[in-house]
Parts: C-alpha cells; sequence; structure tokens
C-alpha cells in the first residue's frame, strides 16, 4: 500500500525539463494518449498538480507520476516547471509506483496496453499470487493467471505498431493476442490491415484465422496471401467505403478457405433463387448446413394470403431442395 | 517410457498409497520432488511442452469412473472413463488433451488400487447393466504401464466382473505385463490407427503402425479380443491410399474374427484448441481441413467430407470382413445413414449395438 505521509512533505522545485527521461521508465503506465486537450489545458490553467519525480546522483530525473504532463509540456517548448522531487532512495520503487498506478485509475481507465504495462511493472516487485489477487480486478481484468500471463506476453511481444492498434480500438486485445505466435513482419501486415481497414471484433478474428490458415495450406507468407491481386484490388477500390471493402475481403478469403462449404452455400442459395418465391417466403439451410432440418419462413397478413403463399409454394419445384452436394433430382 | 521421464513429482498425501513406493522404484535414478497440496496451474499459452517429462503422483480426490464426456446432438457410445491418470507422454498433434487441462504433467492417481472397490460397488449395483469402461480417453492406456502398473492393478479385476468389459486403448506396443497376466475375460485391447502419413508425422512417440498391429497380432494370440479405432481421420493428400494401405496393414497382420469392433471418428475439437496446436506443431496438417462449427460447439468437418471419409474406409472394411462392429463416433443419425446405410439413431440404440457385440465375444453370465 502507499504510504501518503512519505509524499506529504516533498519538496517542490523548478527542473528543467531536458534532465527528465523521457519514456515511461519503471513506474508509468500511459501509452497512446492525445495531448491535445491536456496541453489546452496547461495553456489556459498552468500546471496546477505538479509531477511527482525521483532524482538520481547524476542530476536526472525520472517520473513517478505525471508523464503525460511532462509529455505535454515538452510539446509546449516550455524550458522549466514546478515539480515534487523525492529523494534519492527515500521512497521504495514498488511503492512509486502503485503511487502512479493508482494516480492513473483515480482519473481513468487505462487501455488494454497500458494494463500490459501496469501488469509487467507490477509483475517486478509483486507475487503471482499479490498480482492476481490484488491488483488484476482493479484493472477490471479476470483475476486468474491466465490473462495476466497474456497481458505480460502483449507487453512483452508487441511491436508499438500493434500497440497502437489495440490502444485504438482498431484490433481487439484478445484478436491481437491471435498474433502474438506470428514472426513481426506478419504480424505487422495484418495489423496495418486491420489499422487501415474497418473491421468487428468477430471479423477481426475471422481475418486473422482466414489468412494465417492460407497461408500454412497454400504454403505462402501472410505478406504473399494479403498482396494476392483479388486482396489487393478489394483493399483499393474506391467505390467502395471501409466496412465494404472488409465484408468483401472476408468473404473472398472464406471462399478460399472453406471451398466446398462456398459452393455448397453458393449452389443453394441458386436452388432457391431458381425457385422464384414470393417476396414474404424465405427458405434457409441451417449453419454450415449442419443440422438435416431446412427452414421456411412465410410473412403473411391474413389466413386468404397465407393461402395463397402456399399454394403458389407448392406449385414450385420444391424436390430440389435438398444438400446442395447430392443430386436432390437436379440430374447435373 | 522410464527413460523419458526426467523429473517426478509427489503431492503430499501420494506418499502413503503403494503405488508410489512401486513407481519411484520401477523409475530408478529420477530425482523427485514434494509438493504441498495441489501444484500451481499451468499459466495456459505459456506452458508449451505440458511436463510430458514429469511423472505426477498423487491422490485424486474426484470420481474415478465417469460416463465419457459426450456432446449433446450427436450419437455417443455410451463408455464410461477410468480416470487412472491424465495428460500423456505421446504428443498427437491433435490431441484434445492440450486445451482439456490446466493442469500439467503426467498425472497418475496413485489411490486408484484403494478407490477401485467403490467403482465396483457401482457397477454391482447394476448387474443386468453391461458397463463398458475403458482408461485411454485422459491419457493412452499403455504407454505408462511399464511405470504406474495399471494393467497389473485394474486388468485382473474387472476381468472378474461379469457385466463390466474394460478396454484398453493404446498407440504403443506396451504389451508385456498384459501379455504376462493371466487375464482374457472380457478385457479388450485395442489400437488407434490412422493413415501411414498421420501416424508417421502427426502421432509423435507413438509406435509405428507396423509396431502396433504386430503387438496387437501378439495379443491376439494370446487371446485376447482386440479393436481398432480409426479416430481421428484426417483428410491429407492421398488419403484414400493412405487409409487404404492401413487397412492392407491390417488384413495382412489381423485375423478379424478376433475384433469385437472398430469405430470411426473425424477430427473434431475444441475451438480454443486451434492456437495451441498452431504454437505446439507448426508443422501440422490437422487443421487444413474444411472446419465448421458444428452443433455442440466443437469444430468438426464440413459433413459431406466426414461422410466421404466414413463411407470410403467403410467399404474398404466391410470388403474386408462383413461383421466388425464398425461404429462411428460421435457422429449425427444423417452422417451414419448416409455413410453406413444404416443408424443407432439414438445413443441408446448405439449402446445396444455395442453391448450385443459384447454379448457376442464374451460370456456375461459367468
Ligand atoms: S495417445 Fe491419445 S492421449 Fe496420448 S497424446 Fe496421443 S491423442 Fe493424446
Amino acid at each position: 500500500m502507499v504510504n501518503i505521509d512519505n509524499i506529504r512533505g516533498v519538496a517542490h522545485q523548478k527542473v528543467e525539463l531536458a534532465s527528465i527521461d523521457d519514456f515511461p521508465g519503471p513506474y508509468c503506465m500511459s501509452f497512446g494518449f492525445d495531448l491535445g486537450p491536456l496541453v489546452r489545458s496547461l495553456e489556459g490553467a498552468g500546471l496546477l498538480n505538479p509531477p511527482l519525480l525521483t532524482g538520481d546522483e547524476n542530476g536526472r530525473f525520472t517520473i513517478v507520476a505525471g508523464y503525460r504532463r511532462i509529455k505535454a509540456l515538452k510539446q509546449m517548448k516550455v524550458d522549466t516547471a514546478t515539480c515534487r522531487i523525492i529523494p534519492v532512495n527515500e521512497i521504495p520503487p514498488a511503492e512509486c509506483l502503485l503511487m502512479n498506478l493508482y494516480d492513473n485509475l483515480a482519473v481513468r481507465e487505462l487501455n488494454p496496453v497500458e494494463k500490459g504495462m501496469a501488469l509487467t511493472r507490477l509483475n517486478c516487485w509483486f507475487s503471482t499470487e499479490e498480482i492476481v489477487d490484488q491488483y488484476m480486478a482493479l484493472l477490471g481484468l479476470p483475476p486468474n493467471r491466465a490473462t495476466l500471463s497474456s497481458y505480460l506476453r502483449f507487453e512483452e511481444k508487441m511491436e508499438i505498431q500493434a500497440k497502437e492498434a489495440v490502444a485504438l480500438g482498431r484490433l481487439s486485445f484478445r484478436n491481437a493476442m491471435l498474433l502474438a505466435d506470428l514472426d513481426p513482419v506478419s504480424r505487422s501486415a495484418l495489423v496495418d490491415l486491420m489499422s487501415n481497414l474497418k473491421f468487428t471484433i468477430s471479423q477481426q478474428a475471422h481475418i486473422i484465422d482466414y489468412v494465417t490458415d492460407l497461408a500454412l495450406i497454400e504454403g505462402e507468407t501472410i505478406p504473399e496471401v494479403l498482396s494476392d491481386s483479388r486482396v489487393r484490388a478489394i483493399v483499393g477500390d474506391s467505390l467502395m467505403n471501409k466496412p465494404q471493402k472488409g465484408r468483401r475481403l472476408i468473404s473472398y478469403l472464406r471462399r478460399r478457405r472453406m471451398p466446398r462449404l462456398s459452393k455448397a452455400e453458393k449452389d443453394f442459395r441458386k436452388v432457391v433463387a431458381d425457385l422464384n418465391l414470393d417476396k414474404m417466403v424465405r427458405i434457409e439451410h441451417s449453419p454450415f448446413f449442419e443440422s438435416p432440418f431446412y427452414r421456411l419462413e412465410v410473412l403473411f397478413r391474413d389466413g386468404q394470403s397465407l393461402r395463397e403463399k402456399l399454394e403458389k409454394l407448392m406449385s414450385e419445384d420444391l424436390e430440389k431442395i435438398g444438400d446442395p452436394w447430392k443430386d436432390n433430382g437436379r440430374g447435373d | 517410457m522410464a527413460g523419458g521421464i526426467k523429473k517426478i513429482v509427489v503431492e503430499q498425501g501420494a506418499e502413503r498409497f503403494p503405488s508410489t513406493g512401486a513407481i519411484l522404484l520401477s523409475v530408478g535414478d529420477v530425482p523427485v520432488s514434494r509438493a504441498r497440496g495441489q501444484m500451481q496451474d499451468m499459466v495456459q499459452g505459456t506452458n508449451t511442452d505440458m511436463g510430458k517429462d514429469t511423472l505426477h503422483l498423487l491422490s485424486y480426490a474426484g470420481e474415478f469412473l465417469k460416463p465419457c464426456p459426450g456432446t449433446r446432438n450427436y450419437i455417443c457410445c455410451g463408455y464410461l472413463i477410468l480416470n487412472v491418470g491424465t495428460n500423456c507422454p505421446l504428443d498427437c498433434s491433435y490431441c484434445i488433451l492440450q486445451a482439456y487441462f490446466n493442469l500439467p504433467n503426467l498425472r497418475v492417481h496413485v489411490n486408484l488400487e484403494q478407490e477401485i472397490d467403490r467403482v465396483f460397488e457401482a457397477i454391482d449395483r447394476e448387474p443386468e447393466k453391461i458397463f463398458r469402461v475403458g482408461t485411454g480417453e485422459f491419457t493412452d492406456s499403455l504407454a505408462l504401464d511399464p511405470v504406474t502398473g495399471w494393467s497389473g492393478i485394474i486388468v485382473e479385476r474387472f476381468s472378474m466382473r461379469k457385466n463390466t468389459v474394460l478396454e484398453l486403448k493404446t498407440k504403443t506396443a506396451n504389451t508385456r505385463a498384459l501379455l504376462e497376466s493371466t487375464c482374457r475375460d472380457r478385457i479388450i485391447v485395442s489400437w488407434s490407427l490412422n493413415s501411414p502419413f498421420i501416424c508417421a508425422t502427426e502421432e509423435h512417440g507413438a509406435a509405428a503402425l507396423k509396431k502396433r498391429l504386430e503387438a496387437a497380432r501378439e495379443c491376439r494370440a494370446a487371446g485376447f479380443t482386440l479393436g481398432f479405432h480409426f479416430d481421428p481421420m484426417i483428410p491429407h493428400r492421398d488419403w484414400k491410399d493412405g487409409y487404404r494401405r492401413t487397412v492392407d496393414l491390417l488384413d495382412r497382420y489381423i485375423e478379424p474374427g478376433g475384433i469385437i469392433w472398430i469405430s470411426m471418428g473425424s477430427f473434431r475439437f475444441m475451438p480454443a484448441l486451434k492456437p495451441i496446436i498452431r504454437r505446439r506443431h507448426r508443422d501440422t496438417c490437422v487443421l487444413d481441413g474444411e472446419f465448421i462449427k458444428g452443433l455442440d460447439g466443437k469444430m468438426r468437418y464440413f459433413k459431406p467430407i466426414r461422410i466421404e471419409l466414413y463411407s470410403f474406409l467403410r467399404e474398404l472394411l466391410s470388403q474386408w470382413h462383413p461383421d466388425m462392429g464398425l461404429y462411428l463416433c460421435m457422429e449425427s443419425h444423417e452422417v451414419w445413414l448416409e455413410s453406413m446405410s444404416w443408424s443407432p439413431e439414438t445413443t441408446e440404440g448405439l449402446c445396444g449395438y455395442l453391448d450385443q457385440r459384447v454379448r457376442k465375444f464374451f460370456d456375461l453370465c459367468g
């Protein structure tokens, strides 16, 4: 637990910003943020809450809390700022880390990348049991080892590009973890695609699944699968918006990955289309044709219209409906 | 097998069982450590070897006899699992145990000998019912037998039960202890078979196909009833030729009259297994097929592919011998009809069919 008395009497001091280390360091956990609002606030009201730093013997400072404020001040080309300085070795590093964590959690929810940073830093000072029992729920995560392991792995393995895609919500954390075992070039190619087009979370998972499978089955690399002429044509099609391109791409990759299922679905659609059904009548197969049953849906206003629709339906060549990989009396 | 074991963990409470001492003696000079209580669970996704070199001796507190984790919407064989241990020293790329267990190591339930009487109490409560029991669901039945002596503990006692058959299912040739026993009644030794290509490339650590069949022939010659399981069937390049070669080998090694049943199943798995297989078996072909999500949530081949696999093999096996006790594992009524030309319709129907096979092969009245 943080001992608040430790920082109550910490001295305020003007510090040259050039002497403050510019990266998150051992205590900070901020990633993928927009400095704009903070810069505007600092320009308007000044630095109301001085950052907390710890210094070393060489006169350099490490940020304990206030990383984003320091970044914003640097962006504003400010030379010095008033900071609170913790004397060397006065507060144990684990406590500095917790100060940052609570400082952040008091005002916002961490994004998945920041959660990975937080857990990685906690992992240096606390046992797995302590992290699982005391800190995972605090971060809004299920308190178990598997989740902890995923976040540690994410922080360790992912490049900045993938982390940005996750922080900005273009790639879900769960789907990003599907990329963890790929080589960096393949990962980058997929992250690029996710960042350029717009996919739902389940579409992201399908794309990753199809592309990685196709690469392995067809003996190509993932960048090769993604630079296929059809894929490039879809991605570069200026007549479609991003979600349309996403859907078209998934449907193309699915046909390539699941040729027999795709053919069966297409053949079934053709049989139904050839039946010349009323617009209010639909005939559908079960997902993947796994159930033996087909589904008929009829929308009607009253008994009379139902009778008419059913009579029209009965006059169609219904025997042709059936598992499309069988003959079903089509003779083809 | 003992050569593959590099560590032994003895959980608190396991020391007092005679099996623990016997196992420690049989493995010889392997470092032993003690564990207080349950070992930490494996952090999913990071431990890739699953502790296959660590023998973990524990006193198991759960049920020893459980129904096979069948699956809804498909016809199940109604098999019962005798839970002698979990995990397996072999390393088949398609093994579902890779996703089932969050506990690593080759876990041996050393209180089996003490608990087995309770199993028999349950069996004896229903003398009219035929119990088909196996140990090969959460591990290979014989892979650890030279170390654990499982067959020595259970074969004789099961053999004395009139309403129960025990099936030991394996991909090894570890039959020595079995052959040394004198029990044959209601004991079935069965082998999982596949195409030579799948056996050689996906069933890591398993005996070569011919070795399995040699072991089966030896068991048959010694009076054991045999079973075979083509599960999981996997379509791969030239798969028809591959499965034909396996049936040819069966014909060369085995006299079909001694086979109580042959099952066929195609590869199916929980979706969570896929990334694990990709991570642990980079060159595998078992994920190449067209998988769809089945009615039970598991991934399985698109229906016409399954029908094609079973129809092809059924044809070959029926040509070899007309009365093989062929059955499908976890399939739908429609797939049964399409590929076998008949269907047991329900799980009860399939259980009845397999019970009939048991009656045909064994004396159940004493
Ligand atoms: S023999 Fe069976 S239990 Fe052992 S690894 Fe292979 S599939 Fe799994």
